[in-house]
């Protein structure tokens, strides 16, 4: 097995490509700060869950629920929880497919980069790997730099100091559609990506028709994942 | 900054779900023995995210959405920049909804 590094310069190299990305998690912090206001959360609320919960999607399902001034209980509480497995269902997928490059690491430095773990920094270090990052530290920086952003733009927002009021005006909506684009044709390696391609493309489009987004993704990555795991054909071995 | 004791506790339960679904994957895959089938499956996941990601705005029919696409596609097949390409395609989507606010 070979060693996997977690240091400064990978670190640094994490940090830097997260920089374009952070732009939009920090614009759609505002405008998640600007709906807690909406709900009356303060800002020490907002910012606890945003470092807590760390997720766009979930969190937004939690004040909407808080919308009416309750605080959910019972079955509602049930309810919001199974939700937010729905939607952060695709994280299992995520770290499990981290294993090959973080199990070597000790639980002090694999479990902080899990927990900083979001869409984007995923997807950026697993597009590193193939071109043959090897340093953990790539994937933990590049985390925090956009973990970072997140609670800043959560602060912006709930104190309403906002300048962005919609950032589906600047696009910003569209920035991860924008990346996955153009990294899903920078990894597409040819024919045998084709089927992955296409099973993924069909299940999500399904799965949209009547979950959440979350939920389709994580439907697309096991289900090509399956795929491969079953057409597999033993070569030897590399 | 004052924090309620209920949306707290709601804050850390909500927090828990979200921890456990960030670690369990990562921390299931101990007991798997990582043979060449299963990198090769795991290495597909990343295409298929991405792939999930876009899909719903490939099919939207929305007119931005779709021509920045295939900006994004033309970018990447000539001169392929990820960073290049996927800000030309925000500009595109930024621009038509601008000129269409602005019509």
């Amino acid at each position: 097995m070979h060693v996997v590094l977690f240091s400064a310069l990978g670190m640094r190299r994490g940090l830097i490509a997260a920089q374009p990305l952070a732009l939009g998690v920090f614009v759609y912090g505002i405008a998640f700060g600007l709906l807690t206001c909406e709900a009356h959360i303060s800002t020490g609320e907002a910012l606890l869950m945003s470092a807590v919960v760390y997720s766009g999607s979930a969190q937004l399902v939690a004040i909407n629920s808080l919308m009416g001034g309750i605080v959910p209980t019972g079955a509602a509480l049930l309810t919001l929880l199974a939700t937010i497995l729905l939607l952060n269902g695709r994280y299992i997928l995520y770290g499990a497919a981290m294993r090959p490059w973080l199990g070597s690491l000790p639980a002090y430095q694999a479990y902080p980069t899990l927990a900083v773990l979001g869409d984007g920094n995923w997807i950026l270090s697993m597009k590193a790997a193939r071109e043959g990052e090897n340093d953990a530290g790539f994937v933990f920086a590049s985390g925090v730099g956009m973990f970072i952003p997140w609670l800043a733009g959560t602060w912006i927002g709930s104190t309403a100091f906002s300048f962005v009021s919609n950032p589906k005006t600047l696009g910003l909506d569209f920035m991860l559609i924008a990346f996955s684009a153009a990294m899903a044709m920078s990894m597409f390696k040819g024919r045998s990506d084709i089927k992955v391609v296409l099973i993924a493309a069909i299940v999500s489009l399904l799965v949209n028709q009547f979950a959440l987004g979350g939920a389709a993704i994580l439907a697309a990555g096991l289900t090509s994942a399956l795929y491969v795991w079953l057409t597999f054909e033993e070569k030897q071995a590399t | 900054m004052n924090i309620r004791s209920d949306i707290f506790w709601l804050i850390m339960a909500l927090g828990l779900a979200s921890l456990i679904c960030r670690i369990s994957g990562f921390w299931l895959m101990r007991f798997v023995t990582i043979t060449p089938r299963m990198k090769a499956a795991l290495n597909a996941t990343p295409l298929a995210v991405m792939v999930a990601i876009v899909a719903p705005a490939a099919a939207s029919g929305k007119p931005a959405e779709i021509l920045a696409l295939v900006v994004i596609g033309l970018i990447m097949r000539f001169w392929p920049n990820d960073l290049f390409a996927a800000a030309s395609g925000m500009a595109v989507v930024a621009l038509w909804r601008w000129l269409q606010l602005a019509g």
